[in-house]
This record gives C-alpha cells, sequence and structure tokens, in this order.
C-alpha cells in the first residue's frame, strides 16, 4: 500500500506544489486503499472514484499551467455525508434523504474546492448527527480501526471521519459538532479533531441537528493540517447570519512555536476527575509535558458544569424536533430506534424549559470566559472513556457509573454549549492499545492558541503518528 | 411550584397531539422512561439562581 496515504495534508500540498507527486497519484492512492478496506471499516456512505480523479486531472492540469490555489491544491479530503455537495448524494447518514442530491454545495465545500482539494467521498456519520456512539442502521456502523478483532464503536457522530483519518482513507475531513460529534470520534480513533468558535465557520449547506448548538470543523491527523483546513474554510458567509465578520487570521502562519509561558488551566472537577484512571494519567502526564516545556500550569474548577447535561438536552431536543417534525409525523418509521426515541422525547419540552435552558447557557459561558480571563487554554481529557465495544452499555467513571452515551458527550458538551473553541488530539493509549484524547480549549475566536498548543504538543510527542491495527 | 403531575401514557398522548404528533400508545409507552428522566432534569434546574440572567437569544459571538 502507498505510502502517500500516511502523508500529512500540509506534505501532500508541498510535495504537489513542487511537483513531486501528481494530484491523480494522490488521489489514486487513496481510492485504492478506500477499495481495500472500506468494506471492512465502513467510512464511507458514498465513494466518489471518477469525479476525484477528474477533480485531481484539473488540479494537476492548473499546476501544470502555473496556476496553484494554495497549500491544499490536489490534496484530497472527505467530508461527512451532511455537507451538500452538488451532483453527490448528501443522506445525512439516513434513510429519509438516501437519493437526495443538492443542486448547491455547502459553503465550506466550495470553500476547500476553490482552495483546490478534492473531495474523494461522503463519510459515514451517526443517523442525522444525533448521537455519540457513530452508529448506522441504514448503511452499517463504522468500525474503529484501532481494534482489528472487536467490534468497537468510532464515536460519533462524524464516525466515518474519524475512521477514515485515522485508517489512512483520508488524510481529512469536515466534521460537526453539536455535543462532541468532532472532538468524541476524534478521541476514539486517536485523530486531531477541532470544533472552532461558534459562528468562526458557516454551517451553510449543513444539515441541522440544533442550529444554535451546531459547529463545523476539521480532522485531520495534525494540528497543522487542521489549521490548514480551517484557514480555507473560516469566515463571514451571507448565507449563516451567525458567522462573525472578523478577520480570518493565518493559523498555519501562527504555529510552531513553544509554550513558554503560556498559561494552561487543567479543568479537574467534572473533568478530569471524572475520567477513567487510565485517561486521568494520561491527560495529567500531557500537562506535565506542557509545564516541562515552558508552560504554566494550574488547576481550575468550572462549577456550574453541572447543569450542563440537562439544559444541553432541553435546547439540542427541541430545536432537533423542530426541524425534523414534518419528517416524524410521515416517516417515523425510517428513522433509526435510537434517534427516533430522541427525537420523540424532545416534543415534551416546554418552551419555559427551552428558555431556561438558554439562561443556564450564559450562566456557563460567562464561568468559562473567567476561566480563561487568567490563562491562556484549558486543559482536559476529551472522552472519560476510550472506545467501548460495539453494545456496551455501561461505563464506571471517576464519580460512578454511568451510561455509555452519557459519558461519551460528558466533557465535550459542555463546550458547545458554552461556544468556545475546542480541539481533541491523542496523548496515550489505554493498555489494551485503544487511544486516549486530551481537550484544550481556547477562548472565543482564539482557534490559533488552541491549535499552537496542540502543534506544539505534537512536537514534544509521538502520539499522533501511531497507526492502529487494520492499518 | 406546582406539585409534580403524574405523566401517564395518556397525559403523554395529548401533550403529542398538541405537538401535532399521532404516536400510539405502545410508542408513547417506550420513550416514557426517557421523557420522565428528561424533565426530571429539568426540574433540578429550578432551583439555579437565574433571575438576573438573561438567555442567550443572539447567537454571533463576535
Amino acid at each position: 500500500m502507498s505510502d502517500l496515504v500516511w502523508l500529512s495534508m500540509a506534505e501532500l500540498g508541498r510535495m504537489v506544489a513542487t511537483k513531486e507527486v501528481s494530484p491523480v497519484e494522490v488521489a489514486r492512492a487513496h481510492l485504492d486503499r478506500i477499495a481495500a478496506l472500506d468494506a471492512r471499516l465502513r467510512a464511507f456512505i458514498t465513494v466518489c472514484a471518477e469525479s476525484a480523479l477528474e477533480a485531481a486531472r484539473a488540479a494537476e492540469a492548473d499546476l501544470m499551467a502555473g496556476k496553484i490555489t494554495g497549500p491544499l491544491h490536489g490534496v484530497p479530503w472527505a467530508p461527512k455525508d451532511l455537507y451538500s455537495t452538488k451532483g453527490i448524494r448528501t443522506t445525512g447518514g439516513s434513510k429519509i434523504l438516501a437519493e437526495s442530491v443538492p443542486s448547491k454545495d455547502a459553503t465550506v465545500v466550495s470553500r476547500l474546492s476553490q482552495a483546490g482539494a478534492v473531495v474523494l467521498g461522503k463519510l459515514n456519520m451517526h443517523e442525522f448527527a444525533y448521537g455519540p456512539e457513530g452508529l448506522n442502521a441504514h448503511y452499517g456502523d463504522a468500525r474503529n480501526p484501532w481494534d482489528g478483532s472487536a467490534h468497537r464503536i468510532a464515536g460519533g457522530s462524524s464516525s466515518g471521519s474519524g475512521v477514515a483519518v485515522a485508517a489512512g482513507l483520508a488524510p481529512g475531513s469536515l466534521g460537526s459538532d453539536t455535543g462532541g460529534s468532532i472532538r468524541i470520534p476524534a478521541s476514539l480513533c486517536g485523530i486531531t479533531g477541532l470544533k472552532p468558535t461558534y459562528g468562526r465557520v458557516s454551517r451553510a449547506g449543513v444539515l441541522p441537528l440544533s442550529w444554535s448548538m451546531d459547529h463545523v470543523g476539521p480532522m485531520a491527523r495534525t494540528a497543522r493540517d487542521c489549521a490548514l483546513i480551517l484557514g480555507a474554510i473560516a469566515g463571514y458567509d451571507p448565507d449563516d447570519p451567525t458567522t462573525s465578520v472578523l478577520p480570518v487570521p493565518d493559523y498555519a502562519a501562527a504555529l510552531g512555536g513553544d509554550v513558554k509561558g503560556l498559561r494552561v488551566g487543567l479543568l479537574r472537577a467534572h473533568f478530569t476527575d471524572v475520567a477513567t484512571p487510565e485517561v486521568r494519567a494520561a491527560v495529567e502526564v500531557a500537562a506535565r509535558r506542557l509545564e516541562q516545556a515552558g508552560a504554566v500550569v494550574d488547576e481550575v474548577n468550572l462549577t456550574q458544569i453541572d447543569h450542563v447535561a440537562a439544559a444541553s438536552s432541553a435546547i439540542v431536543a427541541s430545536e432537533a424536533v423542530a426541524y425534523h417534525a414534518g419528517w416524524m409525523r410521515t416517516r417515523a418509521q425510517d428513522y433509526q430506534p435510537d434517534v427516533r426515541e430522541r427525537l420523540r422525547i424532545g416534543a415534551f419540552v416546554s418552551g419555559a424549559h427551552y428558555v431556561r435552558a438558554q439562561q443556564v447557557r450564559a450562566l456557563v459561558r460567562r464561568e468559562v470566559d473567567e476561566a480563561l480571563a487568567k490563562r491562556d487554554v484549558l486543559l482536559g481529557p476529551a472522552t472519560p472513556i476510550a472506545a467501548p465495544v460495539l453494545g456496551e452499555r455501561d461505563a464506571t467513571l471517576g464519580d460512578g457509573p454511568s451510561d455509555v452515551r452519557s459519558a461519551l458527550i460528558r466533557l465535550t458538551r459542555p463546550i458547545n454549549f458554552s461556544g468556545h473553541p475546542a480541539c481533541a488530539a491523542p496523548c496515550g493509549v489505554t493498555a489494551s492499545g485503544l487511544p486516549i484524547g486530551l481537550q484544550i480549549v481556547g477562548r472565543p475566536f482564539d482557534e490559533a492558541t488552541v491549535l499552537r498548543v496542540i502543534d506544539a504538543y505534537q512536537r514534544l510527542t509521538d502520539w499522533h503518528t501511531r497507526r492502529p491495527a487494520v492499518a | 411550584m406546582l406539585a409534580p403531575m403524574e405523566i401517564t401514557v395518556e397525559t403523554l398522548q395529548r401533550l403529542a397531539r398538541l405537538g401535532g404528533f399521532a404516536w400510539t400508545d405502545a410508542e408513547l409507552e417506550a420513550i416514557r422512561p426517557g421523557v420522565l428522566r428528561l424533565l426530571e432534569m429539568l426540574e433540578r434546574l429550578e432551583s439555579v439562581p437565574l433571575d438576573a440572567i438573561e438567555p442567550t437569544t443572539q447567537y454571533r459571538m463576535l
């Protein structure tokens, strides 16, 4: 199998630009690997081999004509299957939209195409992004590539993105994150995933789960690749009224520095302290590693986080059932059972509950802002557990038993609620060889510092370079 | 605060119809534990001091 599939997007872009490798060769290497492994991994819902090769040939022709669009010129990627792609079906992982073919690209897909990137296909996901396990009854469950024997979940909802990037089927992806759907599969699959600040990246043309909690962001193997993708997709979009008019910095140019003097708050109560002992130990070692590199680490407790589960459930459930009400009246039988059940429960949240939840949201955002007023970033685990076996229902956390679903979203959901940027990245492995993920949380619109910390950490450690069992 | 009311399938049926959903008793019985859990969680938010807090209604952060 070609080594091209293990190169970073940054490296592939450099090699394309210097004509060391053809975009067609790069696309073909990834398509060959998809053909060899995806029947087992189920990362893709739709593979676009012909259009990918056509786009790669066009990128090559542009290159030969002296036209290069930037660092992602001729570099392949694949979006989660809830991004509208012109002429390519966009299912949302559902039976309901199985034959839905958009007439227009989502804004972020269009921006990556303009940057010269090549779409390999559309990636698997929890149906309509409504579940952190990454299960799909219609297209099959994506399989975590780190365990070749057991069927472990990839985490979701961007499960195909986690698997494809971890297993070398695509060097980068766009996921979406409403309660952790970028960071959970990043953590469970051992890759890097960034949820930007709410409003930093356009959601136009992306199937919604919960308008006020949905975030769009990159998933790749390194912070540098996430920076390249973010640089291409971020910024104001008239088609998404929540996008910010703030200028977009050069995220990649902000990388490469050290962490000397950087103030890091280790999230203790409700975060690190509720993780399993292996996860807790790995995150504490990561904090010490940053400290040895010159960061100033202290401990921080966010006391309002206790209310997040109830309040964010009210918001997501209400907004989700509002979007799905029509289909829930006419096609309820076409949803997979867990998603149908969650949507039905949402119908019983009152308007008063919803507003109270939004009051709690303001309280939590204020508390995270206050913690970040004295620090540059916060650090904690991304998930309190490593990848469970499919069907495993119960987990034991630092503060007692939990169902797996609640455990998976427990440490990521508060940051959707507050809207701050957060990035997950690998920081260790369990005794059974499964990845452990940390997350770095930053100030609003300070993705540059979040990525800088992850990039510095990745230059100090090699967790992000490890390859899964299936690979 | 009013004493908590019992949430029966009949109660859910009425509320669902109010929302325009025609779900069977069996379908509602299946989700009743989940609805109860969520409503209990939401009831606990009543004790959070929020009187001086404006709800988040503007999502553009800058």
